[in-house]
């Protein structure tokens, strides 16, 4: 109920004079005084040491993609981390409080709340490449996070992204996809999968109880771009493997990872464990998501409070088991084209896999070549953090994806394999930006491609 | 942007801020900016599929009725519109960007 009540208030439109009218405290006011709660928490953990950690020392200007393609002031990651410190800082530390202006300090006011937006959505990819070259270390993304949680105590997530975690809350999945729409798409693909396989057994197992293994998948996968799923369905069928995907829940993705709010978060979890229980599954594997990867193997349990009852893997770790104990067998000259790969920040810098798709690629493509840098310390693509979803920052994610597209362009690869969907999207539009003629894959797509 | 005449407004992605604006011109116009050299027939059933269906479920629709419906091959659809149903087909069709992963 008081979940209900919490995402109510979010999603609803806040009648001000009715709510003063029943003695409430003004909107302006309330909304300070939310995002005052979760700063003023926040300095009783993870906040109390980013008062005064960063020593501007500027070694990490270079380490962003977003501040190398604007270099402005504002986009500089010690600049970024000040819009919250200062504000610690004024409640928090002595000089703060007796003298504000002479250590940087601020007030936490309405003008404030209104900016911080703009910072934490869209100066931000959350993608903590900064933090891997920070001489204390720094971590960018969690101030960040703290600001992303003020703007959703406060009612100030920006909509695409808040409208898609109302989705995903109300519906199950970030795209109000219907639920006969799930189930007509998958006997759709199973169609298709039969003329393209001719293999009449093969199929996409939806609701099934007590199979091996629960897949969550990407909603785009149903609505836009079912090929990764198609070819998921038919690796499983090679491995033999023992699977169904959910008509429930089967969303892999977490908004509520992006705009702050760990309630909504939190709830999304839950739903996805408890629906993995009921189907009496042994493992959950994840779709070749980067965020949902990082906010449900790593983040998911401190939400929830407690350890999942079974394990989490993303598909990737199972692909690179089944291709390393021969129970697929896969031939690298079916994918003759050269093959680079693009690093989610979410599933390898901070997600911690980084070898299995190159153990991958290495099998199942020809002539794979690595662009440079890569692993933890790879560029974000532009898209991260929720920036594709949001439209008003679209020209600075392009302008800030021109490093991802000269690090393309140097291998000469003609696809760029990336285990991500939402990087996957960004890719594509730099291929067609920046005229690099590549084409995006999922891994998994080539892996059904090697099949032999 | 003019076109035709008319002056059309895009948000930061490329996508129409007024869909109700749309016609075949302007279709015309956003599938030059995304790199379609001619829109052939298969690409006219698509637009002409998608459009029709927003305007009577204020939604893009999922990939599965696009196919069916314009009789193109899944495959197919990512080769006529490289940037994909949504980023590609969908603007090109004059509706505002869908939500989430997209």
């Amino acid at each position: 109920m008081r979940y209900l009540f919490s995402v109510a208030r979010k999603t609803d439109q806040y009648d001000a004079k009715k709510a003063e009218a029943q003695g409430e405290a003004p909107t302006a006011e309330r909304d300070v005084n939310a995002a005052l709660d979760i700063l003023d928490a926040s300095a009783r953990g993870l906040g109390a040491f980013h008062i005064n950690a960063c020593l501007r020392c500027g070694i990490c200007n270079d380490t962003c993609h977003i501040y190398l393609a604007e270099p402005q002031t504002a986009n500089l990651p010690a600049a970024k981390a000040a819009v919250i410190s200062s504000l610690l800082r004024r409640r928090h530390t002595f000089l703060g409080r007796h003298l504000p202006s002479f250590v940087g300090a601020r007030d936490l006011t309405t003008n404030v709340l209104d900016e911080m937006p703009e910072t934490v959505f869209g100066r931000c990819t959350a993608c903590g490449r900064c933090a891997v070259h920070c001489v204390l270390g720094i971590d960018l993304r969690e101030i960040i996070r703290i600001g992303r949680q003020m703007c959703a105590a406060a009612g100030r997530v920006p909509d695409g992204i808040q409208r898609t975690v109302a989705n995903q809350l109300e519906t199950g999945n970030q795209m109000a996809i219907p639920r006969d729409e799930l189930l007509s798409t998958a006997q759709w693909l199973t169609d298709d999968l039969k003329l393209e396989t001719g293999d009449d057994s093969i199929r996409i197992p939806v609701d099934e109880f007590g199979k091996r293994v629960l897949y969550l998948i990407n909603p785009r996968e149903v609505k836009f771009f079912p090929l990764s799923l198609m070819a998921a369905a038919g690796v499983f069928h090679a491995a033999g493997e023992s699977w169904t995907i959910s008509s429930k829940f089967y969303d892999i993705t977490n908004y509520g990872f992006f705009s702050g709010d760990d309630t909504a978060a939190a709830e999304i979890t839950r739903r996805v464990v408890a629906e993995a229980e009921a189907l009496g599954v042994e493992e959950i594997v994840l779709s070749e998501c980067g965020h949902g990867y990082r906010a449900f193997r790593w983040e998911g349990p401190r939400w929830l409070g407690k350890p999942y009852p079974l394990p989490v893997r993303s598909v990737i770790e199972l692909l690179d088991k089944y291709i390393e104990s021969g129970r697929i067998k896969v031939d690298p000259r079916k994918n003759a084209e050269r093959v680079t790969l693009h690093d989610p920040c979410n599933l390898v810098r901070l997600g911690g896999v980084s070898e299995p798709q190159r153990r991958i690629l290495a099998r199942v493509a020809a002539d794979f070549v690595e662009m440079t840098p890569n692993r933890e310390d790879n560029f974000c693509c532009g898209g991260g953090g929720g920036m594709l979803a949001l439209s008003e920052y679209g020209d600075r994610r392009v302008a800030s994806g021109k490093i991802k597209a000269d690090q393309i362009r140097a291998t000469g690869a003609k696809i760029v394999a990336t285990p991500c969907h939402n990087c996957a999207d960004q890719l594509l539009e730099l291929s067609k930006r920046y005229k690099l003629g590549t084409e995006i894959q999922a891994i998994v797509e080539l892996v059904y491609n090697a099949l032999a | 942007m003019e076109i035709d005449g008319k002056t059309i407004e895009f948000d930061k992605d490329g996508f129409m801020t007024e869909p109700g604006l749309w016609d075949e011109e302007t279709a015309l116009s956003i599938a030059v900016d995304e790199g379609i050299d001619e829109m052939s027939d298969k690409h006219w059933r698509i637009v002409k599929f998608i459009r029709g269906y927003w305007k009577e479920h204020d939604l893009a629709p999922p990939v599965r009725l696009l196919c069916k419906e314009s009789g193109v091959s899944v495959r197919e659809v990512y080769k006529l519109f490289t940037s994909g149903p949504a980023r590609g087909a969908c603007r090109v069709a004059g509706l505002p960007k869908p939500d989430g992963c997209v």
